[in-house]
């Protein structure tokens, strides 16, 4: 065996200059970043392949020279609203380079942010589908907030400026709308975002009863490393679809939406966009209680009005309305009056002719009476005249008595007998001497 | 007229009270008898709907010192 051996500098020249031919250099290759880091204005990161089950099947080292990577960093940025993150799926262009030190590794010149954009919307409606297959995407965004919201559960990374921002923009609001907020902490960023996300959620959930929450925020401010990634996952994105309280986001990014984004109830920009948000929703409240007082205060007033001048109304017709009345009474009085006489002499008149017809027919039939009367008196006077025994005695008869009783035959009576004769002017008594029966009857 | 006391009254319920009010008070059958009563229960409720809404110097003042903890 040749005992001639290379040192490991030139192995690693032999090995560079054998890969290093125009085959590997400049060629774009698609992978998933992992681990992304900026160190010294340089950045490094794990390419990664993954099968179907997600193992593993190939890895590089890349990285982007200080020299190329703020052009790269905002060509893709502006492509995509990403940062350089985990889990991203990436095309670049890269070169092989086989260093002494560092070994293997990609030096990355370009990026197609085309293919992570393509690659980014196929996983959004994989999980959007997914959703919607589940019937769930639109639950929480079918929820109502309360006329006002005032009672917000915060979910946000603690101490992070976008919190800050809208803690101060809520409680120095102009319109001294009182609010009340919980910061449930989690982590906005990285792969424990999602879980971290999740669990706030589920305090949040826990704490309902006792704290009657209107609704959650999710706020994160924008910063430079934003990474959106941790917002397009399918657990969180269920988890706030299913979530039985309106959830508004506010994560900090303009350009893109993410899965959040469709699921939430409520998409604003920026967490001050989700202060304002509140502040002018209980503005407009306080804007319509006040309209309503105005509105109520105004009828009032003109209810008022108008009830005060309708009784003016009726006091100015009062006075004449009385005397109107009185006047009318008295007309009518004297009408009836006047009908009156006119009835009673219609009526009266007749009723007079005939009672004085009546007085006179009285008059004459008492008259008559009288007369005849009068005349049957003076017959019977006459005849009584006639019959008179004085009568009779003055024209020559006379009264023959024998004790006291008077004779009317010869038979009552015998000689000696003192009788008694009345004659008209006198009587005479005598002694009877004969007496003798004639025969004239 | 419903008598519930406002402080009982959950906002939307002082709302939806206050708007039957004001529509009672645009018709027609608005007795001038009630109109004080129900100018004074709206003023009740519009009084708690602000004071609902709105927090006084004192409570602004405990939640800006709780945020600077």
């Amino acid at each position: 065996m040749d005992n001639k051996s290379l040192s490991l500098l030139e192995l690693t020249r032999l090995v560079a200059s054998l890969v290093q031919c125009p085959e590997t250099q400049n060629v774009w290759v698609t992978a998933e970043l992992s681990d992304v880091a900026v160190r010294g204005g340089h950045c490094y990161m794990e390419l990664l392949q993954k099968d179907e089950r997600g193992l593993q099947v190939a890895k590089a080292r890349g990285v982007i020279w200080a020299s190329n990577f703020p052009r790269i960093d905002a060509e893709f940025f502006a492509a995509t609203g990403q940062r350089f993150a985990t889990g991203l799926k990436v095309m670049l262009r890269v070169s092989v380079s086989i260093h002494s030190v560092y070994g293997f590794s990609l030096v990355v010149t370009a990026v197609n942010p085309e293919y992570t954009m393509g690659d980014l919307l196929r996983r959004r409606r994989e999980i959007l589908n997914r959703l919607k297959q589940e019937g769930i995407l639109e639950l929480n965004r079918q929820l109502q907030w309360p006329a006002v919201p005032q009672r917000i559960a915060v979910i946000s990374a603690p101490g992070a400026a976008g919190y800050g921002d809208f803690i101060n923009q809520l409680y120095h609001n102009p319109a001294r709308l009182r609010f009340v907020t919980r910061l449930y902490p989690a982590m906005m960023q990285g792969t424990g975002a999602p879980q971290s996300i999740i669990a706030a959620l589920e305090q949040i959930s826990a704490d309902t009863e006792s704290f009657m929450w209107d609704g959650v925020v999710i706020i994160r401010g924008g910063g430079a490393t934003s990474d959106l990634q941790a917002f397009e996952d399918y657990e969180l994105a269920a988890n706030v679809a299913q979530f039985p309280l309106p959830v508004a986001i506010g994560i900090g990014h303009e350009r893109d939406i993410t899965v959040l984004d469709w699921v939430a109830n409520k998409r604003l920009k920026t967490p001050t966009a989700v202060a304002e948000w509140l502040i002018t929703t209980g503005e407009n409240a306080l804007g319509f209680l006040i309209s309503v007082g105005n509105r109520i205060l105004q009828l009032a007033s003109e209810r008022l009005t108008g009830n005060k001048e309708q009784l003016a109304h009726a006091e100015s017709l009062l006075p004449v309305a009385a005397r109107n009345a009185v006047e009318r009474s008295q007309s009518r009085l004297l009408n009836a009056a006047a009908n009156l006489s006119g009835v009673s002499a219609r009526r009266l008149h007749p009723q007079l002719t005939r009672l004085d017809m009546t007085l006179q027919a009285i008059s004459t039939a008492a008259a008559n009476r009288i007369a005849r009367q009068r005349t049957r008196i003076d017959n019977a006077a006459t005849l009584l005249e006639a019959l008179s025994p004085m009568a009779t005695l003055r024209r020559g008869y006379s009264i023959t008595r024998v004790n006291g009783h008077a004779v009317t035959s010869v038979n009552d009576l015998a000689p000696d007998t003192i009788m008694e004769t009345t004659l008209a002017d006198g009587t005479i008594t005598s002694k009877i001497s004969e007496t003798k029966k004639s025969n004239l009857q | 007229m419903n008598a519930t006391p406002v402080k009982e009254l959950t906002y939307n319920q002082a709302i939806t009270e206050l708007e039957g009010i004001l529509r009672l008070m645009q018709s027609d059958d608005c007795d001038i008898d009630r109109l004080a009563a129900l100018t004074r229960r709206a003023t009740e409720l519009i009084a708690e709907c602000r004071c609902r809404l709105v927090a006084t110097d004192e409570e602004l003042r405990a939640i800006l010192a709780d945020l600077e903890k």
